[in-house]
């Protein structure tokens, strides 16, 4: 797919990145957050029907639930009782915080794993080599790190049964003793191959001085448009959790999930804001439509 | 003036007593094609990291390094960055960007080229290294060997008068390396690029090279043409170093009749011309008994099919293959034809879509620690504890009965690993972590060895002695599957070999008669003994067996 969002600047598509994150990180509010998920699920469906969110899902799916869980079974203050569990007592409160942590953390997920998909390493370059040349180079290798960390730990649990260490079985201490012993030794293996890779980096001059481009990456109209487009979106969106009105309010009394007043206009530009790759995508698929028809 | 020059260059490691290096004096020449050979861990890699200035290790060294007759410290780095070019031996860790074309350009960039004229050199190179179908390309969706090549057009563009080259081919199937070496020659002679290898698979490089340098605990031993150093380690009788050597330079210096008459040939064409003069007379080899193949097989794969997505390729596709008990079977293909899964498949680490392995008629679910050994294609997976003494300690007190301390010891001469015992497993060389993974899975007698690509990394030497060992396994009744590249390992010590292609197993047969029926995959000896007057053999010991030499024509 070459058209739709990423076709855009460089600086539109890590701006939105930015913005987005923002976003979700201050509309805490199950609604605005459930609707950013299933924005997000459809992002990710536009750019590689969803493959790549197919090979996240299951494990990001449980982590969220993990931590939906987590939450009720160690925070017990609140004024709601829901029920006792083992003797503790479990919150309403809790449970909508615990509700509202699983779904920030899906939704940063699902924005997070359409990075790579959007801002290629080259455009990364491009934007960050100039100013931060070592931070460029931290942050390539940190995101090829992370699919690799992945097949990796796989690999590693099945290769050590073979040997006869299990983690899936035996008593806890075991278990939990040989895991932190793996997990260790990947990270130190993933170091390793940084520094190879890193190495390879500084034998073909990386950071000895200013890059130039191949792609010239130029600002069009559309580029601008959708910056200011973003900028205004995201100030009111921060105008608009300093007046309270996309935070979810817990306590004293955990207020009503439906939206009155002036918080509807928040969620819709909240929507907006991080929906705009669907726009840019949408817009350019219908002019498709309309020179095609036109022929 | 030479390209480049090092005088008396002795080079320590921080916190060890033995230098790396000793008095490492040695010249390269404009356009010279010089290769470094010598045992794993004798200093080779850290030799060429010195003369690449911007990633060599910390440590002491003493002694010059002149680069056009400047010491190359004094040297611009952005020249030297430019000039001297290194490609290393891991196709996967030296790729920066995600799709090839930004690969290719990323050296470019670095250096500040403008735009047009890196437009101009990309289409150029991409045209002369058969890339440009590749360019959009995602670059994890490339075969290792198109790797490799990626690495070195992305260096080439960056007009090195220098190329370093860090075993490059180590990685790669035969075809894969061939056709990469085949690059780097052409490169070489028609761009007069100056080239400094590390490599120990010699066949196919002495032809090409000019020169070559022996290391052997970071000294240099042996220095000449490859023509001379045949000579001089015939003459000395190291006989160590003859492992080094080509397997047709070794058949030569068996069997040349008088000395001097004929230079060594190191290419098949030079063998076959020398081969005619020999005249041969056959021995009948007793008839290596059959096993009883009505028995029931030990291991059985049935009608395997293995793919990792719904919408993806079969990876194993209706595989069948039965195993007999005591056998050496070596498996071969090309990359990416599924023997690697396969024998995870066997080892029980991955279960297939369709089919059953059975071992013993019994239905195998789960790998079997103690009695199916698995050696896998990347040593490190062996490895979870901070030093090896830690890994091999925690080993064998998971050895229940019977104590495996003396054992240990044994194969750690053996292998010639003692004094890495208190090092992080990542800390050594690449051969010497995989001689450590070969104890660990040789430790305890397990019933099935499953090896994928043993011969990794080691040198030839101790790869005489892993098939020596393999094979007296065998013989005490270990039934071991081998998946390998290295086609002259497998012709030497396997019983029985399997050609797979496009996840099913194409041929299968007894080794000898394995490599005969094949033109590329086969060994240097086959492909000079073919159609020649003396009987056809694939190896250097199968010679010994079934040849006599004529007293005279």
């Amino acid at each position: 797919m070459n058209y739709g969002f990423r076709t855009l600047h460089p600086l539109v598509l890590v701006t939105y990145y930015i913005t987005a994150v923002i976003a979700i990180t201050i509309n805490r509010h199950p609604l605005f957050l459930f609707f950013t998920i299933l924005l997000l699920i459809i992002f990710n469906w536009s750019i590689d029907k969803g493959k790549t969110l197919k090979s996240w899902f299951r494990f990001l799916l449980l982590f969220a639930l993990l931590l939906f869980l987590i939450n009720p079974l160690v925070n017990h203050r609140g004024q709601h009782i829901l029920f006792y569990l083992f003797n503790n007592p479990v919150t309403l409160e809790a449970v909508v915080q615990g509700l509202i942590n699983g779904f920030t953390f899906l939704a940063v997920m699902l924005l997070f794993i359409t990075f790579p998909l959007i801002v290629h390493s080259e455009k990364f370059l491009f934007l960050f080599s100039k100013v931060f040349p070592k931070w460029g180079l931290v942050a390539m290798l940190a995101v090829r790190f992370v699919p690799l960390f992945r097949i990796r730990l796989q690999e590693m649990v099945a290769v050590q049964r073979t040997q006869g260490i299990n983690i899936a079985r035996g008593t806890m201490r075991q278990r939990l003793k040989n895991g932190i012993k793996l997990v260790q030794m990947l990270l130190t293996w993933s170091l390793e191959d940084g520094i190879e890779t890193a190495d390879s980096m500084a034998a073909r001059g990386y950071g000895i001085q200013k890059r130039s481009q191949y792609n010239p990456y130029q600002m069009h109209a559309e580029d601008i448009f959708s910056l200011l487009f973003m900028a205004g979106l995201s100030v009111i969106t921060i105008s608009g959790a300093w007046l309270g009105d996309g935070v979810f309010v817990r306590s004293p009394v955990v207020e009503l999930v439906f939206l009155y007043g002036w918080e509807w206009l928040f969620f819709a530009i909240h929507c907006l804001l991080v929906g705009f790759p669907l726009i840019v995508t949408a817009k350019e698929e219908a002019q498709w439509l309309y020179w095609k028809q036109k022929m | 003036m030479a390209l480049l020059e090092t005088k008396n260059v002795t080079f320590t490691y921080p916190n060890e007593k033995k230098p790396a290096l000793q008095n490492i004096s040695l010249t390269v020449n404009r356009g010279e094609f010089l290769v470094i050979a010598g045992p794993s861990g004798s200093g080779k890699s850290t030799l060429l990291r010195l003369l690449k200035q911007e990633i060599a290790p910390v440590g002491e060294l003493s002694g010059e390094i002149l680069y056009n007759g400047k010491p190359l410290h004094t040297i611009d780095r952005i020249k030297t960055t430019k000039e001297i070019g290194m490609i290393f031996q891991d196709p996967e860790n030296q790729l920066v960007m995600d799709r090839v074309l930004d690969e290719l350009i990323f050296g470019m960039e670095n250096l500040g080229m403008d735009t047009l004229q890196m437009r101009k050199k990309v289409a150029e190179f991409a045209h002369f290294f058969g890339i440009h179908s590749l360019l959009n390309k995602p670059i994890h969706e490339l075969s290792g060997g198109q790797k490799q090549l990626v690495n070195l057009a992305s260096v080439l563009l960056m007009e090195p008068t220098l190329l370093l080259l860090d075993e490059p081919t180590a990685q790669l199937d035969p075809v894969a390396a061939k056709d990469f070496l085949h690059m780097v020659d052409m490169i070489n002679k028609e761009f007069g690029i100056a080239i400094i290898m590390v490599e120990h698979h010699l066949d196919h490089v002495l032809p090409l090279c000019d020169r070559m340098i022996v290391i052997e605990q970071g000294k240099i031993s042996l220095e000449g043409n490859p023509r001379h150093i045949i000579e001089t380690i015939q003459k000395h009788e190291q006989s160590h170093f003859h492992y080094y050597l080509p397997n047709i330079a070794r058949l030569f210096l068996t069997y040349q009749e008088e000395k001097s008459t004929c230079s060594v040939p190191l290419t098949v064409r030079e063998g076959r011309e020398w081969i005619q003069q020999l005249s041969v007379l056959p021995i009948d080899e007793p008839q290596i008994e059959h096993r009883n193949d009505s028995q029931r097989p030990f291991i059985e794969v049935k009608n395997i099919v293995f793919q990792y997505d719904k919408n993806g390729e079969k990876i194993l596709d209706h595989l069948n293959l039965s195993i007999h008990e005591g056998e050496f079977l070596a498996i071969v293909g090309a990359n990416g034809t599924g023997k690697s899964t396969l024998l995870k498949v066997i080892a029980g680490l991955e279960s297939p879509i369709k089919g059953k392995v059975l071992y013993q008629g019994r239905k195998l679910k789960g790998p079997q620690p103690g009695v199916v050994h698995y050696l896998p294609q990347n040593p490190k997976l062996l490895f979870i504890h901070d030093t090896i003494r830690e890994e091999l300690e925690a080993l064998v007190e998971r050895q229940k009965g019977n104590d495996p301390r003396e054992r240990l010891q044994e194969m750690l001469q053996f292998f010639n690993v003692e004094d890495f015992l208190d090092r992080h497993p990542f800390d050594i060389s690449g051969g010497e972590l995989q001689k450590l993974a070969i104890i660990m899975v040789l430790l305890t007698d397990a019933r099935v060895l499953l090896l994928d690509e043993p011969t990794k990394g080691l040198d030839p030497e101790m790869k005489h002695r892993l098939g020596k060992l393999l094979q007296q396994l065998q013989k005490r009744g270990m039934t071991i599957i081998m998946v390998t590249h290295d086609l002259e390992f497998a012709a030497a010590y396997s019983s029985r070999c399997a050609m797979m292609f496009q996840g099913t197993v194409t041929a299968i047969s007894d080794s000898q008669d394995f490599f005969r029926g094949n033109t590329f995959y086969t060994t240097a000896i086959n492909r000079i003994t073919r159609n020649t007057n003396v009987p056809e053999v694939t190896t250097l010991e199968e010679a010994r067996r079934v040849w006599k030499l004529a007293k005279n024509h």
